[in-house]
């Protein structure tokens, strides 16, 4: 595992370096004139910083997600948490709410992630438990309609808020506004923070909540603090940069076969690997099709969407 | 321990009484001890309010009235790690996809602890016969395997009472045996008070202690030849039923075939 772990790191780092250097306009790092530098430094760095933090935090909360749910189809996306959190933060934009200072947006999105999560999980709780095609269909609806009225929301606030609601919806890091890093970066720790001091009671957690019970865990307050956590991690990614899907689904699976499923590691696992794989989908969509963009939600779709439909056909997974 | 104990039981249910919701109570006022070193098996028909009673002994349900006491305290006076030392619980279905290897599933016994206590993962997996297992995925057991990597976590638990819904459901008769004669090892070597729901009746030989359960009421409690007796089967199964008692051992036959 260690041997593995090691490699990935390195495909990791060397990754990040190329996406750097890489682009639709590629920089010799040894001949960087002041241009150049100006570009990476101002524009290619903050994004890859913005990548980086959302897509490690959204790679955490659909491990957390999947742990808690017990359902390898969880991720904050498909479950509507984004459409929450990106509403969330929408609202306080077009409002110009700003009771909390500068955190007013994020923790705005924590509130809408938080309670996006409730109602799906009380449309998908029937007989005293989650049934898991419910709740996948209903955080689907959910993530519908919230997208809907965000829409519908920036529509009729002016033309700048327009442009904001299309970068929410597609999690488009070109337009994410850097200022917001710090506050994002700080949820994101919180939230980090939290999930890996639960991280064994999540191992017992998908065992079942009789077995996490005799195992010396409170299932229901184990449950309700990692829930805050994915809450955090997911408007900590929303705030940065929109709505991007399917990291949460995909990180856990693939680091699974790297590190095992011990949360303990694979948390972090999945951190590097959420992080990294935004960076690519980022530069992709930055390259493809030159001299267009792609935002970088739309090439984690197109990777990540099909996967979805591979583990939903799957009979092992559902029921 | 608490002088407020009754001679000998490390956890009991006094005047217990439960229900699910606005239910009618499926449990009403039930007394049940369990002392150290008993292997007791909890006999009742489906429905009869075995696993409801367990889930009781585990403080995992809390009862509407009545109390659970371990070792002389509230259960729920303990914090959860300090229970979880001393009283594990195996649910009936155990799920069966759960992403682990078998010596993690194992080494999640240890969770309670800081400090390991003497018993290691091998040794473990060795007591339950599964060192040749350990970096198996548990999707990849057989359902007896599975059931004894469970054990092996609960072993690991290092608690002096285990409690188990219905082990031998679902299993073949091979591995019902030899579950059996595992948790009779645990039992008498390690002294570990071992309490078990079951619904064959040919199985309840196997205890020391038996408590014949119908509609939350305990109908019988002692040794299996005291408490197997046409009578209260027939009450407790709502069935006809022989008890034959011969050389080799006691058995039960059913309806048309109690004529042997």
């Amino acid at each position: 595992m260690t041997k593995r772990l090691f490699i990935l790191i390195l495909v990791v780092a060397a990754i990040l370096v190329l996406a750097l250097f890489a682009g639709p306009r590629p920089i010799n790092p040894f001949h960087m004139n002041e241009l150049e530098r100006e570009i990476i430094f101002s524009v290619r760095f903050p994004r890859l910083i913005v990548a980086v933090l959302m897509g490690g935090s959204l790679g955490a909360a659909g491990t957390v997600l999947q742990g808690v749910l017990r359902n390898p189809l969880a991720d904050p996306y498909i479950l509507g948490l984004s459409s929450g959190a990106a509403l969330g933060a929408g609202v306080a934009i077009v409002l110009g709410l700003t009771f909390l200072g500068v955190l007013t947006v994020p923790l705005m999105a924590f509130v809408g992630a938080i309670l996006t999560g409730l109602l799906v999980g009380l449309m998908g709780w029937r007989r005293g438990g989650l049934w898991p095609e419910r709740l996948l269909l209903a955080g689907i609806g959910v993530g519908f309609m919230l997208s809907a009225v965000l829409m519908l929301v920036m529509s009729i606030s002016s033309n700048e808020g327009l442009r904001r609601a299309i970068l929410w919806i597609f999690g488009d890091l070109g337009m994410s506004d850097w200022s917001l890093i710090p506050y994002g970066a700080l949820l994101i720790v919180i939230g980090l923070i939290i999930a890996l001091k639960h991280a064994k009671a999540l191992n017992a957690l998908m065992l079942g909540d009789d077995l996490s019970h005799s195992l010396g865990f409170s299932p229901r307050k184990e449950t309700a603090m990692l829930f805050v956590s994915a809450g955090l991690l997911t408007a900590a990614s929303v705030t940065l940069g929109g709505m991007v899907g399917f990291i949460g689904l995909l990180m856990p699976h693939i680091m699974r076969f790297f590190v095992g499923t011990d949360n303990r590691v694979l948390l972090p696992a999945s951190v590097l690997g959420g992080g990294t794989l935004l960076v690519v989908a980022d530069l992709i969509g930055r390259t493809v099709m030159i001299p267009s963009e792609l935002p970088a939600g739309m090439i984690t779709a197109l990777l990540g969407a099909p996967y979805f439909l591979y583990l939903l056909r799957r009979r092992d997974v559902i029921g | 321990m608490s002088s407020d104990r009754a001679q000998g039981d490390i956890l009991e249910l006094r005047g217990v009484s439960f229900s699910y919701g606005k239910e009618k109570a499926l449990i009403d006022g039930l007394e049940l001890g369990i002392g150290e070193g008993d292997f007791i098996g909890l006999l009742g028909a489906n429905g009869s309010g075995k696993s409801t009673i367990l889930k009781l002994l585990s403080g995992i349900l809390k009862p509407s009235r009545g109390e659970v006491r371990l070792w002389g305290k509230h259960i729920t006076a303990l914090r959860n790690r300090d229970r979880a030392k001393l009283l594990s619980y195996l649910p009936q279905t155990l799920d069966m996809r759960v992403p682990f290897k078998v010596e993690e599933l194992a080494a999640m016994g240890l969770y309670p602890y800081d400090t390991p206590p003497e018993l290691t993962v091998e040794q473990a997996l060795g007591t339950v016969g599964l060192s040749d297992k350990r970096g198996s995925m548990i999707a990849n057991l057989s359902g007896g395997e599975r059931r004894r990597a469970y054990i092996a976590m609960t072993l690991l638990q290092g608690a002096g009472i285990i409690l188990l819904d219905e082990p031998l459901a679902n299993l073949d008769i091979k591995f019902q045996m030899e579950i059996v004669r595992l948790l009779r090892e645990l039992n008498s070597k390690r002294d570990i008070s071992i309490v078990m729901a079951l619904h064959d009746v040919n199985l309840a030989f196997q205890f020391d202690k038996i408590v014949l359960i119908k509609e939350g009421k305990v109908l019988g409690a002692g040794t299996p030849a005291e408490v197997l007796t046409e009578a209260r089967l027939r009450e407790a199964f709502d069935i006809d039923v022989s008890v034959h008692r011969l050389e080799e051992g006691t058995f039960i036959t059913y309806g048309e075939s109690r004529q042997l």
